[in-house]
């Protein structure tokens, strides 16, 4: 509305933003995991004078800058990139907020970046207790980095006391916080392992190093599986209560719920059963599955963090549509295709008869013919709707959610939106606008399937 | 249609630092993150050429740069952050909208940089493991790699001279869009400062990797021969004085070709004018330099043609700065949004990036002190 609105058929923009981060996750735990994986256990190899062992760190180490510093670092710049792109408004209010967070981050980040690189490439080169120094200086540096971006992510699902004293900490310090910091901090543990089992299983031909690689690598996993555990409940505990009852309510979330702890279950039991007391069953086929079943938790966490937020990109600040929650009386007030810029700017240049001195005549707007009011109706669906709804077919599409809805139905849910289902948005228009989308919708409303039996009298 | 109608309304936050900090910041970032990434633009682009078709020592100068660009890209990626960070909280009327028209050109970049990244790791890996292990497929990689950081480059010059192209968006919309919503399938490439704009970057590019090649020569190369060390600061001054020419003529046709007057008019009046001769005069003084040292190049000698360069460096960003700003002013003015200045993380952040700083000098004190300490190879 603000912004001109990416149109991407059929997936819809801001999923490519769930696409970017979901891969992105799978590797920035393990950046942070995996650095405290490798200063504790190089701090342990020196000490112990294990040279077999500082032979496989070494591997890893470069396997780790490998995965970390090259597509960790660019995914995370592309989650950048793609918020931008499909959300742009709740970017602006996020960078606006967060920037010294954003930049005191960045600073960490070179540190990582410096300090890892100088942990691989100077690795016999260094004292053993400088290098361990370095190892826990990008271990360090990475967790805090971690702590970092959860406080502006966790700020997204709940903004705490932001709305009314607006200071940097009252959005850094929300009620998710913590929560969501325990649960990632316990991910990057749990997800280092299993990376580890991976690289060992491939790399390790020595039975006896590859059990004390397993034996060593599954304690950090079971303390990251309870620290998830505890984080994630007292992120349910801490949820909003809109967030708890999306969670509740929408079915897709309870079978991802339920998916999510069924998989957990599964890693702690593999980990339990297989490194833990059987170190010699970590084959590559093995950690493959523990790796994917890792994974699996992970971005099924993920979706489930995105999905029970809506209504809103940021709680109470941003809605799912791009516009502040602030705004949205102003909207129904003054018409959303007056509000914005991009769509007041689309009706000027294609309907100038609608104008009247600079600003859209709403009153006017249904004496258009019946064409162009379908037109500005689908301008209203692009701008108002496709964060979440692609048009005819697509990711929730509208063609499949209206199967024989009649245009005084589709009316009925623009104009209580967000009574008929808590997790949208108000409808954000005047009435006159409310009836140009409906005669959209009504247009690409599928008839009611054929062959349907109810009975007969 | 008037492109005033096109820039949305501010932030109800108002910018969390004053502007000076800001465009501090963004400055500075920029000029640091220039270093590197002129370095791999040019620099993958060179090594390929001199490895292919290159002397003994144009293979060796190839290997030793080519060996080092790993750490050189991630520390410059890393280093692009400060700008885009800043950028995003100064620019945001113009940055999102111009990005956002160009959004699938936009996007791409984040899959041809991963691409470009690998292709340079995996040319490294053959490289260090010696000659036979270059085998077709990783030279192939690696000039893969040095055309996609130039496409990339190409992107990024169109995006950047598109967010100061505001008149030219609402062409780019009606062509690009469905029912007001932008395809993501625009470009800027109608914009007559686009091509001398990115031209300028390449003459700059050409002279950082020259200034580069004098410093890796002069601090990391001591252990290679005399004879090679003196070839390769026979070879930057060349390298420089080329990049010193494309410079001169893709930064004139820049500036009098493609400029509107009004722009010329602002850049060459009053104190505009020093920064507008100086950015053009300044890549003389590395060239006069690497002139006078490269028979008899010192460390010291290094030291100073590094630190001119640098300056030219910083100049040219400066310059760009004002010019972004000039061009947007009939627009936006960007000095003019409210300020809400949030001292606390303001001034943990300072203290935070002098300590981090002096973390990193004392990681690179050890890294230095292990390499001398080290067997020479």
């Amino acid at each position: 509305m603000h912004y001109p609105w990416w149109y991407v058929p059929f997936l819809t923009s801001p999923m490519l933003i769930a696409l970017v981060s979901v891969f992105h996750v799978l590797v920035s735990h393990y950046a942070v995991g995996g650095g405290l994986f490798l200063a504790y256990e190089t701090q342990y190899a020196h000490r112990s004078k294990s040279k077999h062992y500082l032979d496989y760190l070494k591997q890893h180490a470069w396997f780790f800058i490998l995965i970390t510093v090259v597509y960790g670092a660019i995914t995370g710049v592309g989650i950048w990139w793609t918020i931008g792109l499909a959300s742009p408004l709740a970017t602006e209010a996020l960078i606006h907020i967060f920037v010294f967070g954003w930049a005191i981050e960045w600073v960490f980040f070179v540190i990582e970046i410096v300090s890892a690189f100088i942990f691989y490439y100077f690795w016999s080169k260094l004292e053993p207790e400088i290098h361990i120094r370095i190892g826990w200086i990008y271990a360090g540096a990475a967790w805090i980095s971690l702590v970092l971006i959860t406080g502006i992510t966790a700020f997204m699902l709940h903004s705490g006391s932001w709305p009314e004293n607006r200071t940097f900490w009252a959005a850094f310090l929300n009620p998710q916080f913590l929560p969501q910091t325990l649960a990632r901090t316990g991910g990057s543990l749990l997800l280092a392992s299993l990376y580890v089992f991976l690289h060992a299983s491939f790399k390790v031909k020595d039975d006896k190093l590859r059990n004390l690689i397993g034996k060593r690598s599954v304690k950090p996993a079971l303390c990251g599986s309870l620290l998830t555990a505890i984080g994630a409940g007292l992120w349910f505990v801490f949820l909003p209560e809109s967030a708890r009852l999306a969670l509740a309510s929408a079915s897709v979330l309870n079978v991802l719920t339920a998916v999510i702890f069924a998989l957990t279950t599964a890693v702690f039991i593999m980990m339990y059963v297989g490194p833990y007391r059987n170190p010699s069953w970590i084959s590559p086929g093995f950690a493959i599955l523990f790796l994917a079943f890792g994974f699996g938790a992970v971005a099924t966490g993920e979706f489930i963090r995105e999905a029970v937020r809506k209504p809103y990109i940021v709680y109470n600040v941003v809605m799912s549509n791009q516009v502040y929650a602030d705004e949205i009386p102003a909207l129904q007030r003054d018409g959303y295709l007056q509000s914005g810029t991009w769509t007041r700017a689309f009706v000027a240049a294609n309907y100038p008869q609608m104008m009247n001195d600079g600003r859209i005549d709403n009153s006017r707007l249904l004496d258009l013919p019946e064409r162009d009011q379908v037109k500005l109706g689908e301008v209203l669906f692009q701008y108002h709707c496709n964060d979440c709804h692609a048009g005819a077919a697509g990711y929730m599409a509208m063609g499949t959610l209206l199967h024989g809805w009649t245009p005084d139905m589709i009316r009925h849910m623009i104009d209580n939106l967000h009574i008929i289902r808590f997790f949208m948005p108000p409808w954000c228009g005047t009435a006159q606008e409310a009836a140009l989308l409906t005669r959209y919708l009504s247009q690409i409303a599928p008839e009611q399937p054929a062959g349907m039996y109810y009975g007969k009298e | 249609m008037d492109p005033n109608q096109l820039i949305g309304p501010m932030s109800p936050m108002g910018y969390p630092a004053p502007y000076w900090f800001l465009v501090f910041f963004k400055v500075l970032g920029f000029t640091l993150h220039m270093i590197a990434m002129n370095v791999w633009y040019i620099g993958i682009l060179l090594c390929m050429g001199l490895y292919w078709r290159g002397s003994e020592h144009g293979k060796r100068l190839s290997g030793r740069l080519m060996n080092q660009m790993p750490v050189i890209i991630s520390i410059g990626v890393n280093l692009g952050i400060v700008p885009l960070l800043f950028l995003q909280v100064a620019y945001y009327r113009v940055f999102y909208p111009a990005t956002i028209l160009m959004a699938w050109t936009w996007f791409s970049v984040f899959f041809l940089l991963t691409v470009a990244y690998y292709g340079v790791y995996y040319y490294v890996i053959g490289l260090r493991k010696g000659d036979a292990a270059l085998v077709a497929g990783r030279k192939l990689a690696g000039w893969v790699s040095a055309v996609l950081f130039i496409v990339i480059g190409f992107i990024f010059a169109n995006a950047m001279s598109l967010m100061a192209h505001v008149k030219g968006w609402p062409d780019i919309w009606f062509l690009t869009s469905k029912a007001g919503a932008a395809l993501g399938t625009g470009h800027n490439l109608g914009d007559g400062t686009l091509y001398p704009r990115w031209l300028l970057m390449i003459g700059l590019a050409i002279m950082t990797t020259s200034a580069y090649i004098t410093l890796d020569t002069a601090l990391f190369a001591r252990r290679e021969s005399e004879d090679y060390r003196r070839w390769a600061w026979r070879f930057s001054f060349t390298v420089y004085s080329v990049g010193l020419v494309w410079f001169a003529l893709a930064g004139s046709h820049y500036v009098f070709a493609s400029w509107p007057v009004e722009l010329r008019a602002a850049m060459f009046s009053g104190p505009r004018a020093i920064l507008t001769v100086a950015t053009a005069l300044l890549p003389g003084l590395p060239w006069l330099l690497l002139l006078l040292k490269r028979k008899t190049m010192t460390v010291a000698g290094a030291g100073l043609i590094g630190a001119s360069h640098l300056l030219t460096l910083a100049a040219n960003a400066i310059s760009r700065q004002v010019v972004q700003n000039e061009s947007i002013r009939p627009y936006l003015d960007v000095t003019a949004e409210p300020v809400t200045t949030q001292w606390s993380p303001l001034i943990l952040f300072l203290l935070l990036f002098i300590a981090g700083v002096g973390v990193v000098i004392w990681l690179l004190a050890k890294a230095v002190q292990a390499a001398k300490a080290a067997p020479a190879h």
